[in-house]
């Protein structure tokens, strides 16, 4: 039988080792999640704008301004606020796509 | 559950560092439950008492003293008790110039020592201490204490020291027996029942007896409630009454305790067993100091006692030992590491499960629109124009993101988010083309088949 004290040393580091591990890890996941779906969307909107460029015979300097930047955003990577930063721009070259398609 | 595991590994470790604190090494078995076993302590319980007892009286001066010695042979202080039988001491005495000087008892030690100081007196008797020319005589068997705690009587010893010191050779003269015993009187042994029945004790006129020890009675006497006599310092000379085996006829199986001065004698149950041998043990260690200080019956009767419970519980009553139950917690110390070591490792095992989970519950849901929209999107694209194209490449594109995040476990949010997106790029499509039975919602409706 091992002394009682390891016993207690040992337990009481792994219940340490537990309090941390259960704080931190869901927080570390629920961060990667919310980059990567933040990603998500930015690239979804980024491509829904190249279409849209692709689609428009005129050229719109403020859209290609926007998407550019947009896209140079999401060539650094970054976290959750680039994503959205970038996806915002994207969004924003793309609406203006439409409309002047649209005429 | 895991939280309450938790709770329990905290109380564990509470209770086992409190125990760490409280416990000490304590062994004992059948512990005698009375003060003496810590060894002074029952000297101090009687010296604690004993202020009361010290005679008020005040010597007077050595030179005072002197002088008293010098005037009689026997000086007799206030408050002495030491008594003989003045004719055969007067016989040993002789025509020796032998002076003796009789001091009370609970003189303290610089009074002592102020008797020891008057030159002139061969013998000094401190209670019924006797010292003198270097020697001290003291009594060394039951009759010696009995006459002398229960009679005050000195005669035997003071005899044997004045033959010592007149450097005699000649053997001792014969002495009258010192304690002699008689049958109680029929009224004697009345009041003295007629008390005992009403509340178990007698108290004679001149016992010192105030009350009976109540806790080291109870533990001495635990079976049957001992019957208490007390009687003052008996007369010398004449026959004492023996209350013992008289009131062990009256009542039968109870101890009976009677006190003569501070003699103590016992009758009743086990009394061949014990008496003796508590008798001894108690005159042979208490001897000096009984001699010496007047204690009261009290003080007397309660060292007694818890010599009885000494005796008793060194299982000389061979009677089984008190049962004791085992303190729970002593029991379970041992068990309280490997009981925190389960909540411990109860607690981690709950917790990290739904960590290691996977969220791998697949909603059939977007999957089903997923591929609904996609097999749309593959029937239309085969329909499209120039106007109706960027739309559905871009559902597509949207599709496609949604695929990604379906396969990557993002959140049933962010499908949804993404089809709905495709959704409404195709819807845009079918509108274009003018098709309303590829609009999504009416396409989808129909099921893929």
């Amino acid at each position: 039988m091992p002394p009682s004290w390891l016993i207690w040393l040992v337990g009481g580091v792994v219940l340490v080792a537990a309090g941390v591990a259960s704080t931190l890890l869901p927080r570390l996941r629920a961060r990667d999640l919310r980059r990567r779906t933040a990603w998500s969307t930015a690239r979804a909107a980024i491509d829904s704008a190249s279409v849209s460029r692709d689609a428009c015979q005129d050229q719109v300097a403020e859209a290609e301004q926007l998407l550019a930047r947009a896209e140079s955003i999401a060539a650094d990577r970054g976290g959750a606020g680039a994503a959205d930063e970038a996806a915002a721009l994207a969004e924003r070259a793309d609406r203006l796509w439409r409309e002047a398609r649209r005429g | 559950m895991r939280w309450s595991l938790l709770g329990a590994a905290v109380v564990t470790l509470v209770v086992f560092l409190l125990a760490q604190r409280t416990q000490g090494i304590d062994v004992s078995y059948g512990r005698s439950p009375s003060p003496s076993d810590a060894g002074q302590q029952s000297d101090e319980d009687a010296e604690s008492d004993e202020t009361g007892a010290r005679g008020e009286s005040s010597l007077p001066s050595v030179e005072e003293m002197t002088a008293m010695v010098a005037a009689d042979p026997v000086v007799r202080l206030p408050g002495a008790v030491a008594r003989w039988d003045e004719r055969d001491v007067a016989e040993a005495i002789g025509d020796a110039d032998i002076r003796i000087i009789v001091a009370p008892p609970g003189l303290d030690e610089d009074e002592r020592s102020q008797v020891r100081e008057v030159e002139n007196a061969t013998i000094a008797i401190f209670g019924t201490k006797i010292t003198g020319d270097g020697y001290v005589v003291v009594a060394d068997r039951l009759s010696g204490w009995r006459t002398q705690f229960g009679t005050a009587d000195v005669t035997g010893r003071l005899i044997t020291l004045i033959t010592e010191v007149a450097e005699r050779e000649e053997p001792e003269p014969e002495t009258t027996p010192e304690f002699r015993w008689r049958e109680p009187s029929g009224a004697e042994l009345d009041t003295v029942a007629a008390d005992l029945r009403a509340d178990g004790v007698h108290v004679a006129d001149g016992a010192t007896l105030e009350r009976v020890p109540e806790r080291p009675s109870e533990t001495a006497f635990p079976d049957e409630d001992a019957l208490y006599v007390a009687l003052p310092t008996q007369d010398i000379g004449e026959p004492i009454a023996r209350y013992g085996p008289a009131l062990t006829r009256l009542f039968p199986d109870r101890p009976v305790v009677v006190l003569y001065g501070s003699w103590i004698e016992y009758d009743g149950p086990n009394a061949t067993d014990f008496a003796e041998l508590v008798s001894t043990m108690f005159y042979s260690r208490f001897d000096e100091r009984l001699s010496v200080d007047g204690y009261p019956q009290a003080n007397v009767l309660g060292v007694w006692l818890n010599h009885v419970t000494d005796v008793r519980y060194a299982g000389l009553f061979d009677r089984p030992l008190p049962y004791e139950p085992p303190d729970p917690l002593t029991v379970t110390l041992p068990a309280l590491p490997w009981l925190f070591a389960a909540c411990v490792v109860g607690f981690v095992v709950l917790s990290l499960r739904p960590l290691s989970r996977h969220n791998t519950a697949r909603t059939p849901g977007p999957r089903a629109r997923l591929a609904g929209l996609t097999a749309l999107a593959i029937e239309v694209s085969g329909l499209t124009d120039e106007r109706s194209d960027p739309a559905l490449t871009r559902g597509i594109g949207k599709l496609d993101a949604a695929r990604d995040a379906l396969d990557s476990d993002l959140p049933a949010r962010q499908v949804r988010a993404l089809l709905d997106d495709a959704e409404s790029e195709l819807d845009d499509t079918a509108r274009l083309l003018g098709r309303t039975d590829y609009r999504p919602r009416n396409y989808l409706e129909g099921g893929l088949g």
